[in-house]
């Protein structure tokens, strides 16, 4: 995390996104300005097709802008290589997806401990830090259990347990209730309202309002532009 | 990444497709069984031929009829009647040479009894005991008085002894050659193997060229020398001699000189060639197993495109997956190498116990052998792996 309180942990200058397809050109983010301070648990709302997934995926580091800047955590993002953008997704960020998108065939505890393996750190440290993981999110009975083993709720808190393995700086989740029903997804978002309140910053990306009360601060994303932001 | 933590990930891959691990590393398996089979079948065919040119005496030169070097064309091998008893006493003469063996072959019915089979018959001098290594049984061997003499004394291989069923105690019977009654006054130890040579009957020069063949020419000399440094000196001497024997002065000899030194190296240089060869074809089903681990890491790679996505988002580098995906091609080839080459040795011994020539066990083989397995398996593995690191992870991640 960064070191100076003040300065925000994401930081989008003027981003737009636009997607080559050869023939016409897709704008699906559009001078995009926004900032996430430290701490802070942000909603990031609208409907299918406003941007949502894109704007995920330059948050996450796995795309980079067309133009404009993004500063996440004190790095330059857009000046990195490939590289560069996977050294920061294995250091300062956590996915939580809507699909879960564990590693199948694998234990809950190799799951958790496997963002640890591309951070270098031994073995035992990894299963030892996974259990605590796992043990953390009550799941110390599932550890050795695979993802067909587990219900959808148990399968997003492993999903959450690897996110937080690595203390990253910011938590970014994508419809992360979105295959859950309703009463796993409210655990899932009283767990989002627990690790907020430790400190814990939080980008929750989703297309139901509802959901996006859990947050503190939403944002309204519509044809790849931000609406201006509003208290939630 | 660690070392480890690779081959780790390798192994519980390969832990939770057995099956598919299994029939992938087939083809390396049977690639590198055949290699190490193959050529251990080669280098013991050539250590059992060896052996037994060996066991014939390694100071032995042979003096052939009739066999010219240049000619366009020339008769079967011991047709012409070029050498005769005269020339073979004239290089009993020589220097350095110990001991010769003039052959007189013809095929004869032999009868023993109420036995009988169609067998080499040998017309030669005492000499040949020692010439062509051969030690008695039982009895002894012709004397010089027997050739001096025209004696109807015969000596019989091991094998035309079985034959005819005679055993130590037939010796002083009488054996039918040719029709003829002939004293049985010895049987040779057999030298091993399947050839001819302990399958003959031997019996005086004189004898033979009497009562079978009624001419003066030899089929071939053997001529021992004294040692095996004097062979070429030998070999010198024997053709200026039958050179001037025979009045040549073209070059053109009408006789051969073989030793056993050439015919080691011929056969050696056979056995290279025939192990090249099988080494070559074995080789080439490593390279079809080599194609059938790519193309299971090719599938691989695409059955876990989402794999591949769900790792690069949680902080794997392109060289991560690359190293991560070879690691699993490697060790798919390095176990097929290992247990390929154990059923390889397993094949080798099995086929030389039952061959004869022993367990030929070649560790330079084994290692070349797995070496290969590793090339076939880097080779085969890194571009499945660089189609895996390349995966763009938006893309990989959306893939269902
Ligand atoms: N890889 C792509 N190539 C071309 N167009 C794309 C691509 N990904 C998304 N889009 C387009 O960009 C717009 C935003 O898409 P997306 O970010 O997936 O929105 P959301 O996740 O909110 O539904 C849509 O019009 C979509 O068709
Ligand atoms: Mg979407």
């Amino acid at each position: 995390m960064s070191g100076v309180a003040s300065e925000p942990i994401i930081r989008l200058e003027n981003v737009s996104r636009v997607y080559d397809t050869g023939k016409v050109q897709v704008p699906a983010l559009l001078d995009v300005d926004l900032e996430v301070a430290d701490g802070e648990f942000l909603a990031i709302v609208g409907p299918s097709g406003s941007g949502k997934s894109t704007m995920m995926n330059i948050l996450g580091c796995l795309d980079r802008p067309t133009s404009g800047r993004y500063i996440l955590d004190s790095n330059p993002v857009d000046e990195l290589d490939d590289d560069g953008l996977a050294y920061l997704r294995s250091r300062s960020i956590g996915f939580v997806f809507q699909s879960y998108n564990l590693l199948p065939r694998t234990s809950a505890l190799e799951n958790v401990a496997a963002p640890l393996l591309y951070q270098g750190v031994s073995r035992k440290e990894r299963l030892r830090r996974a259990q605590a993981a796992l043990e953390r999110l009550g799941l110390a009975d599932r550890v050795g259990h695979v993802p067909s083993e587990l219900s959808g709720g148990q399968q997003q808190r492993v999903g959450i347990a690897r996110a937080l393995v690595t203390e990253p700086a910011l938590l970014l989740a994508d419809e992360p209730t979105g295959n859950l029903d309703s009463h796993s997804g409210a655990e899932v978002l009283e767990l989002f309202k627990d690790l907020h309140s430790l400190g814990r910053t939080i980008v929750l990306i989703t297309h139901d309002l509802d959901v996006a009360q859990a947050a503190d601060r939403a944002v309204h994303l519509r044809d790849g532009r931000l609406q201006d932001a509003v208290p939630a | 990444m660690k070392i480890t933590d690779l081959i780790g990930l390798a192994f519980s891959r390969l832990g939770t497709g057995k099956m598919r691990a299994a029939l992938t590393m087939l083809g390396v398996i049977i690639g590198v069984a055949s290699v190490v089979a193959l050529v251990s079948v080669a280098q013991g065919a050539t250590k059992g031929i060896s052996d037994r040119l060996q066991s014939l005496g390694t100071n032995l030169l042979t003096v052939s009829p009739g066999f010219t070097t240049t000619g366009a064309t020339r008769g079967g091998f011991g047709t012409a009647t070029t050498l005769t008893v005269d020339d073979a006493t004239a290089l009993a003469q020589l220097d350095g040479v110990q001991a010769i063996a003039p052959e007189l072959t013809s095929n004869k019915l032999v009868i023993a009894g109420t036995q009988n089979e169609t067998a080499r018959v040998v017309g030669t001098t005492p000499g040949y005991l020692s010439v062509f290594a051969y030690d008695m049984w039982v009895g002894s061997f012709l004397n010089q008085a027997s050739v001096d003499h025209n004696l109807r004394v015969a000596v019989i291989g091991a094998t035309t002894a079985d034959n005819l069923s005679l055993t130590e105690t037939s010796v002083g019977s009488t054996i039918f050659i040719g029709g003829l009654p002939f004293n049985l006054i010895g049987i040779l130890q057999p030298k091993g193997g399947t050839t001819s040579t302990d399958d003959q009957v031997l019996i005086p020069l004189s004898t033979a060229r009497q009562l079978f063949v009624g001419s003066n020419s030899v089929s071939a000399i053997g001529v021992s020398a004294a040692n095996q440094d004097v062979i070429s000196t030998v070999s010198a001497e024997i053709t200026a001699t039958l050179e001037q024997r025979h009045g040549i002065t073209t070059g053109v000899d009408d006789f051969s000189i073989a030793t056993q030194a050439q015919l080691l190296g011929t056969v050696s240089g056979v056995s290279d060639t025939l192990t090249l060869l099988l080494a070559g074809i074995a080789s080439i089903s490593l390279l079809v197993g080599g194609i059938g681990i790519m193309n299971i890491m090719l599938v691989s790679v695409r059955e876990r495109t989402r794999e591949i996505g769900i790792r690069k988002a949680i902080g794997a580098r392109g060289r991560d997956i690359l190293s991560q995906f070879l690691v699993e091609a490697l060790a798919l080839s390095l176990a097929g190498g290992l247990i390929g080459v154990g059923l390889g040795v397993v094949a080798s011994y099995g086929i030389g116990v039952y061959a004869g020539w022993g367990f030929v066990f070649n560790p330079v083989t084994v290692v070349v052998a797995v070496l290969f397995s590793l090339i076939v398996g880097i080779v085969f593995g890194v571009w499945p792996a660089s189609q895996a690191a390349r995966l763009d992870p938006v893309v990989a991640l959306r893939y269902e």
